[in-house]
């Protein structure tokens, strides 16, 4: 029994870059992703095909799930390409980490396949791609002072010396929740990276030990239970990815009242 | 002196250095390096460039498009709705209005025909009486000349009988003076 380690196998090199088994899988992940795109933009038309109906009935069911986040149709496209991407991505490679041959087929002692979410620099790029648009997309639509100023709250603080003791004691606590806004952004970072990375890491170990006590029929259930972690998991990110959109691109309760 | 603040300098240094290697140590055994984040920091943005361009903005695209079709038959229904209606609604305005004359039509056609029938009832009733009136001038005069008629033939015949009977032959004067009392008789009878 191979037990898989947290750090993804490095298979080769090319130059500098190393091309580890999460790689290969990111690789064919891009490559399914070429092919049915290449199919939907030459096939795609009004009237829709068995594919593209297919495609565009997840897309529907995808953006109807949006719109409950952002209560908003417009918001929901403009955040479509990336949460769209991140989702049918991050689904696409978990549940090819379920394929045969995954785990099992080697390369120099190494596992040649491995599912491309247990690799941690592919869920901490994700994740910090989703957040820095999150806060780019935040200043750019609710103006600079007034994004940064729900993390750095001295101008209250300042405007609090006029008023009082009162407002001053409330613009110190303010000023302290600015700071824990800030320390709740790096946690998202490893939060959101690391649940993903968890439960993908987590079910590969567990179907790897499956299958190695029993080769047959006792891994199906847990086959299973995979494939719905994976759209679990692919759903959760995403949203997550909308909704730390939609909350920096809303303004301040404070800021609309004024 | 110096030596203290070498070795404090150094102290801080390693516990430095053995700080970052924990921490790169922990990042290493995670897998996390530089060069393979980077790689697959530009194959999530190989992914992004053909999910979006290949796949979900043409797919969204149709989408609206199919949407905007079906929102745009929908208005043209309602508007044909409108349309519809608003036709229905002048051709029964037309419709009454149509109904409203033809009533009007209608009862001054049964005036006129009331009084058409009526001038023919008049008319029917004076030529009925003018006929009624010469047939009785004729049934009158028939009559007349049929009593006369009858007369002379009854006188003829009581002349006739009397001379049979009597078997004489009467002079003028009788013979008037008995045709005179046979009528007056026949009169008489008649009455």
């Amino acid at each position: 029994m191979h037990i898989p380690t947290m750090a993804p196998d490095v298979l080769f090199t090319i130059g500098p870059l190393p091309i580890t088994n999460t790689v290969i899988n990111t690789w064919i992940a891009i490559v399914i992703c070429l092919i049915f795109g290449i199919i939907i933009s030459r096939k795609i038309s009004l009237r829709p095909g068995k594919f593209q109906n297919a495609f565009e009935f997840f897309l529907e069911t995808l953006l109807g799930f949006f719109d409950q986040v952002t209560g908003d149709r417009k918001k929901t496209m403009k955040f479509l390409p990336l949460v769209g991407s991140v989702f049918f991505f991050i689904l696409l490679s978990n549940w090819l980490g379920l394929l045969p041959g995954t785990g099992s087929i080697t390369y120099q002692n190494k596992m040649l396949l491995r599912p491309a979410n247990t690799d941690l620099n592919l869920v901490f790029g994700m994740t910090l791609v989703a957040l820095v648009t999150s806060h780019i997309w935040g200043l750019i639509t609710v103006g600079f002072f007034t994004y940064v100023g729900k993390f750095v709250q001295i101008r209250q603080l300042f405007l609090s010396f006029r008023k009082g003791p009162l407002a001053i004691f409330t613009a110190i606590i303010e000023l302290f929740v600015g700071l824990l806004e800030i320390i709740s952004e790096l946690a998202k970072v490893l939060s959101l990276s690391f649940r993903l990375f968890g439960n993908i890491f987590a079910g590969e170990i567990l179907i790897t030990v499956m299958s190695s006590l029993v080769a047959f029929i006792v891994p199906t259930p847990f086959m299973f239970l995979e494939i719905l972690v994976g759209l679990i998991q692919a759903g959760v990110f995403a949203i997550l990815t909308l909704v730390y959109l939609t909350i920096a691109t809303t303004k301040p309760h404070a800021v609309e009242e004024h | 002196m110096i030596f203290i603040e070498n070795v404090f300098a150094s102290e801080a240094e390693i516990s430095q250095e053995a700080t970052s290697s924990a921490g790169e140590g922990i990042l290493s055994s995670l897998g996390v390096n530089a060069p393979l984040f980077a790689f697959q920091l530009l194959n999530f943005a190989i992914v992004f460039v053909i999910l979006w361009f290949l796949i979900l903005k043409p797919l969204s695209k149709k989408l609206t498009e199919r949407q905007k079709m079906i929102d745009d038959s929908i208005e043209n229904s309602k508007k044909i709705d409108e349309i519809l209606k608003q036709g229905e609604k002048k051709y029964q305005d037309r419709i009454d209005v149509a109904k409203a004359e033809a009533n009007a039509i209608l009862e001054r056609a049964k005036i006129e025909s009331d009084f058409i029938a009526e001038e023919a009832k008049n008319k029917t009733k004076g030529d009925m009486e003018v006929l009624v009136a010469q047939a009785k001038a004729r049934i009158s005069s028939e009559k007349d000349n049929m009593i006369a008629g009858l007369k002379n033939e009854t006188a003829g015949l009581v002349v006739t009988a009397l001379q049979q009977i009597l078997g004489e032959k009467i002079d003028a004067n009788k013979d008037k003076k008995i045709i005179s009392d046979a009528l007056s008789k026949l009169d008489y009878e008649k009455k």
